[in-house]
């Protein structure tokens, strides 16, 4: 999965910090460490970085830095994954449950087949929920059902209720009913926030 | 960490996820550009310094700096595009003229971009459709009929319909109006359809 | 795509009308209507028939599937068969909307041909539902579409398009080399 150069969503996503290792000395940027003081960042040292960082560093050739795989993709998560695919709140555990590891994946190494597969069967197992509840849930607060969903999830939550939104007000006769655009009503609602403020 | 600023620009933009427009953020990207000032003359410092006394332990640091330039420059852009995508969405809800306090959030730039995107679709808009030209921008919905009902909810004042009349709108009153005539107005919140 | 356009498509639909009125042909540029003689039943588009009958110029012929005994039978066979049975109308959802809405005083058992139509359409997007949710499970690459009409995939159009998407990308994962160890330079 590639990101997408202008996407917002793509650059808040790469924007997760991971656990990485030093693998040589990084001169005269000492101060981006906050725990040392000395000039440079030594060799060993363990700090997060975030994912286009640690992407635009990591080279298999000439390795200056070593990634941690985050614990929701190691095995022990794996196996919770694979048993019960729908118990788990990946929002909290995420909320870029697939796009982080998808991204990972980049990182050589050799559990790479496994993450891609739990990638795969976790969405695929909780594919019917998010569907039923994206097409069944008309005119209530949908913020329960979205709060344990990940941000790719959530955009297909939020495309099925468009579905579901769009023939129901049909189904009511509103749909050839001319309205005024939603963005210009925010813009008052905003308006008259400012000016209670 | 670098780059801090510029993914706080991205935020400010992600918050309004519903296509509003925040106010342009001269102060934010006058600091991203900065720091990226600064990246960039520390890395030529190093750069010369590891070609001449061939210091190549430096390599590792102008890499570092140099991803971050790449990424306060894709922060960058991603802010100014997604803005722009904005802006163009604004001619279609608003029609050709926008309200002060829309405009207000566009800098110097993005108006004159606001006004070449309507002249371009202006001056398509008279291409097509014969002499008369075609409003693209109408019957967003197929219409059901020509004339429409219509309720004020606002004090607009006069109003002229197609054969010429003048007619008031005021707050709360009625009018059974050509359709095209009303679809901006009705998109803009000062008339409601009403429904038979 | 909008529900109302879905609509806009179903009004091209031929009914037959009985007007009260007499107008000679008339040509439109989709194609000639009339002559129009009173008490003589005449095939003209929905949109025209509703327009007439809202000015008390016609009354409107139910078309001939709408009738409770055979919908019933269509809601029998469609809760029977796991695959899609034939639609009455390729438009059915649409044109008994409309012709209810409209001229339910000529089309008997209007609120029970209502029931049954919603019947048959609960039904079918309950299938809908369900294989779409064992297309992806089985990781199937394309899916057979017979005998749904245009408003049934419209409502889930965009949902399962995402889907798609979504899955394609995660399923090209599993083929290693496909992008690892070449980097875009962002």
């Amino acid at each position: 999965m590639e990101e997408n150069f202008l996407s917002l969503d793509d650059i808040l996503l790469s924007q997760e910090r991971l656990p990485v290792r030093t693998e040589c000395v990084f001169p005269r940027l000492g101060f981006l460490e906050k725990s040392s003081d000395s000039q440079d960042i030594p060799e060993g040292t363990k700090m997060e970085l975030p994912l286009w960082l640690s992407k635009g560093l990591y080279e298999k050739k000439r390795k200056v830095l070593s990634v941690e795989l985050p614990k929701v993709y190691k095995e022990g998560w794996r196996t919770v994954f694979t048993a019960d695919p729908n118990v788990v709140d990946l929002h909290k555990m995420g909320p870029y449950y697939y796009g982080l590891g998808s991204q990972m994946l980049h990182f050589d190494s050799p559990e790479n087949p496994d993450i891609a597969k739990t990638l795969l069967q976790t969405f695929i197992g909780r594919f019917r929920r998010t569907m039923d509840s994206s097409q069944n849930a008309y005119n209530e607060d949908t913020s329960v059902l979205v709060g344990r969903l990940d941000c790719l999830e959530k955009v297909l939550f939020r495309s099925g209720q468009k579905g579901l939104n769009g023939f129901q007000s049909w189904e009511k006769g509103q749909a050839s009913q001319l309205t005024a655009s939603s963005l210009v009503l925010n813009y008052r609602k905003r308006k008259l926030v400012d000016v209670q403020a | 960490m670098f780059c801090e600023k510029a993914i706080d620009l991205i935020r400010e933009l992600h918050r309004m996820s519903d296509g509003q427009l925040p106010a342009f953020n001269e102060d934010g990207l006058r600091q991203v550009l900065q720091e990226m000032e600064a990246l960039y003359e520390q890395n030529q410092a190093d750069v010369n310094e590891a070609k001449t006394i061939g210091r190549a332990d430096l390599i590792p640091s102008i890499k570092l700096r140099h991803c971050c330039l790449l990424r306060n420059q894709r922060c960058i852009f991603a802010y100014l595009y997604d803005r722009l995508l904005r802006i163009r969405a604004l001619r279609w809800e608003y029609g050709s003229v926008l309200p002060a306090n829309v405009r207000f959030h566009m800098s110097a730039e993005e108006v004159q971009w606001f006004g070449q995107y309507k002249k371009s679709l202006a001056s398509f808009m008279r291409s097509i459709g014969g002499k008369e030209g075609l409003d693209i921008t109408q019957d967003m919905k197929p219409p059901k009929s020509l004339y429409i009902q219509v309720r004020c909810l606002k004090d607009y004042g006069e109003f002229e319909i197609d054969d010429g009349t003048v007619i008031l709108l005021k707050k709360n009153s009625q009018h059974f109006l050509p359709r095209w005539k009303c679809e901006q107005l009705i998109r803009q919140g000062i008339l409601e359809h009403v429904m038979s | 795509m909008d529900p109302s356009e879905v609509e806009f498509l179903a009004e091209k639909e031929f009914v037959k009308i009985i007007p009260n009125f007499s107008l000679d042909k008339i040509y439109l540029i989709g194609g000639d209507l009339g002559p129009f003689n009173p008490g003589l039943p005449v095939d003209v588009p929905v949109w025209l028939a509703l327009n007439l009958k809202q000015r008390q110029k016609c009354r409107i012929l139910p078309l001939e599937w709408m009738d409770v005994e055979k919908l019933e039978e269509i809601r029998e066979l469609e809760r029977k068969e796991d695959a899609f049975t034939p639609a009455p109308s390729p438009y059915y959802m649409e044109l008994t909307k409309l012709l209810l809405n409209h001229a339910s005083d000529n089309i008997p058992k209007a609120d029970e041909i209502r029931t049954l139509v919603k019947d048959i359409w609960d039904t079918r997007i309950a299938k809908l539902r369900l294989s779409a949710d064992s297309f992806i499970r089985q990781q199937e690459a394309h899916a057979q579409l017979d005998n749904l009409t245009l408003m049934e995939i419209n409502t889930i159009r965009e949902f399962l398009l995402d889907s798609l998407n979504c899955m394609y990308k995660l399923r090209s994962n599993l083929q290693p080399g496909s992008t690892k160890g070449q980097f875009a330079d962002y």
